[in-house]
């Protein structure tokens, strides 16, 4: 298995992938324009063509057939060109002494704060590849990537996790308080969410805080929440030092979990090392590897030995990463310590 | 006779009793001895004070049955809104929500604090007897205060607002209350009217939501509530809009009763009513029924006449009603059709 820079012949490849993943999937639209319109875009990205604004890093995941079984990306920056909102998940004090009364109220409070970050999203993995480290790799590369590339970045990585909805796609969240504004379905609101219109949508939300205790009981309950199809992205990115801070998604409450890049785990283990050829023993550890390129851009997870400055590993992994030995690597061991209690 | 006076320092007991039977939702009369006996001190030097411009004023009525001496209800002006502390509302609006790009556009309605009711002639405290609901007593008690207005017109100001019980059920619920008070103030509905009438209203700035509400948020039990009026208080509203008085956007906050407005000057019974002179006549031939008062200010009585009345002429009274009125032949009074 290899990530690598998605590119134009990957279309149809995507396409099949974004049916699979179907409409819950807001980021990853099954609609062929608007996938080959991404994918030119990343290409233009990772050519360095486009503003930190614009910048989408779109990677696919492919097996050695040259299949295409997953798909996850990295934007540049969120908020430069529309305003990006969140809300944020405060309180409200009063009291009035007099009486013996103090109420703290949660309260979402609407915020731009992540204006300027970079976010990951858009993770997607066919169903018979959810096994062995893929979720990882998928998602661990572009974290890795930003390692390496970290002027292309903000300060912090953001990731928008999809909040709790019920098994028709409604979310409770979007009915107690969207909807109001918008006067449509989650699901619909989701669509033209989808279609790039998230900030025209975020215009018509009140700009003055909301009392969270005047939304329904199943409202509330979900504010912070992740779907459970979000769990797994969770857990990953949680165990890399991501962690959420009390922003919110405006449209379904799911969480946003954030990071300092400088904190994330792969960004600060990970060193550059020199590629060599051999074979690691059967104990060595998984590691992953970025061929520290930009535009053919390779990563893929493997065993490796490490001697001194150097890392070997099996031919086919240096193969994968398109790099000899005495090449330069980027890694990081695939997993993270297990701190001893 | 039913004759509306000014309250005094003797009528504490049966006052106490109005404030004891009156809604939770009129916080002005609070059945506590101490602060009625406050009110009706505050209402005497009200009436005695020297009066150029409207102020902190209250002035308390009773109406009294001067068959019994029984006081069957109780009725009060406070000069001006929000004199010594703000005088909070919820406004009503529609805020816009759009979207040029997404070619939407539509209002959502936001409750928000406010102060845009300070400033005016606030009429509160109406209370009358079971017994007497529905009656020209009620009508008396409280259109006597629109006379009282008219004829003392720089003690009050160019605009009267009234606040109208808005709707709980008979267990004293509120579900606007419920809905959204009680999360504020951790407080049931009656104890919170209840603090309003004895305490300070500071505490109301202080616990109160600072932010706007958005009503489609809000309950559907609790959105019906916002401008609904409470049965029995339904009387007040009705006399007031036949005065001319309107709803406009602010409700009130604990309860969301509707507010009443109207411009002093454009007051039915301010611009209709007719000064004219007192005449004994002790044979009145009554042709309709009429709101009569006196011209005074701490002796001003109101009382329901049937005369034979004719404009430009004196107007007749028999002796009864002269006494009731306090004036002499010769005096001057006001008159308007009930």
């Amino acid at each position: 298995m290899i990530v690598r820079p998605a590119q134009a012949t990957d279309t149809p490849a995507l396409l099949a992938l974004a049916q699979r993943a179907g409409p819950g999937f807001t980021s990853l639209p099954a609609s062929e324009e608007r996938l080959a319109h991404r994918v030119r875009w990343a290409q233009r990205s990772f050519a360095e063509q486009v503003e930190r604004a614009d910048a989408d890093y779109l990677f696919v995941l492919e097996d050695d057939d040259q299949r295409v079984v997953g798909i996850s990306a990295l934007k540049g920056a969120v908020g430069l060109r529309e305003p990006w909102y969140n809300y944020r998940v405060g309180v409200t004090a009063t009291s009035a002494p007099q009486l013996g009364i103090q109420r703290q109220l949660s309260t979402l409070f609407l915020s731009n704060e992540m204006t300027g970050q970079s976010e990951v999203c858009s993770l997607f993995l066919r169903h018979d590849q959810r096994h062995g480290h893929n979720g990882r790799l998928l998602s661990l590369s572009r974290l890795l990537f930003v390692a390496e590339f970290a002027h292309l970045f903000g300060d912090k990585l953001i990731a928008e996790l999809r909040g709790s909805a019920d098994e028709q796609g409604c979310s409770p969240f979007w009915d107690s308080l969207g909807r109001h504004f918008f006067k449509t379905d989650f699901q619909h609101a989701d669509h033209l969410s989808a279609m790039g219109n998230k900030p025209f949508i975020a215009e018509l939300m009140p700009r003055q805080p909301v009392y969270s205790c005047l939304l329904s009981d199943q409202a509330q309950a979900v504010i912070g929440k992740a779907h459970p199809q979000a769990e797994p992205a969770l857990k990953i990115l949680s165990a890399e030092g991501f962690a959420h801070k009390g922003y919110i998604d405006i449209f379904d409450a799911g969480p946003v979990i954030e990071a300092q890049v400088s904190k994330i785990r792969t960004v600060r283990d990970s060193q550059p090392l020199t590629l060599n050829i051999g074979t690691p023993d059967e104990e060595a550890p998984l590691w992953l590897l970025h061929n520290r390129r930009l535009e053919s851009c390779r990563i893929t997870a493997a065993p490796g030995r490490l001697m001194g400055n150097s890392l070997v590993v099996d031919r086919l992994t240096a193969k994968r990463l398109q790099l000899q030995p005495g090449n330069s690597v980027r890694a990081v061991p695939l997993l993270a310590k297990v701190k001893a209690i | 006779m039913l004759v509306l006076r000014p309250v005094e320092p003797a009528d504490l007991t049966p006052l106490q009793q109005l404030a004891h039977d009156s809604l939770i939702g009129v916080t002005s009369l609070p059945d506590d001895r101490d602060r009625l006996r406050q009110k009706i001190a505050d209402s005497c030097a009200s009436f005695c004070a020297d009066v150029t411009r409207p102020g902190p004023e209250n002035y308390s009525f009773v109406l009294e049955d001067q068959a019994t001496g029984h006081l069957l209800g109780c009725s009060e002006i406070i000069a001006t809104t929000g004199f010594y502390e703000p005088f909070y509302s919820l406004r009503n609006r529609e805020f816009t929500s759009a979207s040029r790009e997404l070619n939407i556009e539509h209002g959502v309605q936001a409750l928000s604090l406010c102060h845009d009711l300070g400033g005016q002639t606030l009429l509160r405290g109406f209370h009358v007897n079971a017994a007497w609901a529905r009656t020209p007593g009620a009508e008396l008690l409280s259109r006597a205060r629109l006379l009282f207005i008219g004829t003392h017109a720089q003690r009050f100001a160019d605009g009267v607002i009234a606040e109208i019980v808005g709707y709980s059920d008979e267990q004293g619920n509120s579900p606007f209350w419920d809905a959204l008070g009680k999360h504020f103030f951790d407080l049931p509905y009656p104890e919170a009217e209840r603090l309003c009438g004895l305490e300070s209203r500071r505490f109301l700035a202080d616990l109160m939501p600072q932010y706007p509400i958005y009503v489609p948020m809000l309950p559907q039990p609790a959105q019906a509530c916002i401008g609904r009026v409470h049965p029995d208080a339904q009387e007040a509203f009705d006399i007031l809009q036949r005065e001319g008085f309107e709803t406009n956007n602010y409700v009130d906050l604990f309860d969301a009763g509707p507010t009443l407005y109207a411009r002093t000057v454009h007051i039915r019974s301010i611009y209709q009513c007719v000064r004219s002179n007192a005449r004994l006549d002790t044979a009145i031939d009554a042709r309709g029924r009429y709101l009569v008062c006196n011209d005074d200010l701490a002796d001003f009585r109101a009382i329901i006449a049937e005369l034979d009345w004719r404009a430009d002429q004196p107007v007749g009274l028999d002796l009864r009603m002269l006494e009731a009125l306090r004036v002499n032949e010769g005096d001057a009074v006001w008159v308007i059709a009930l």
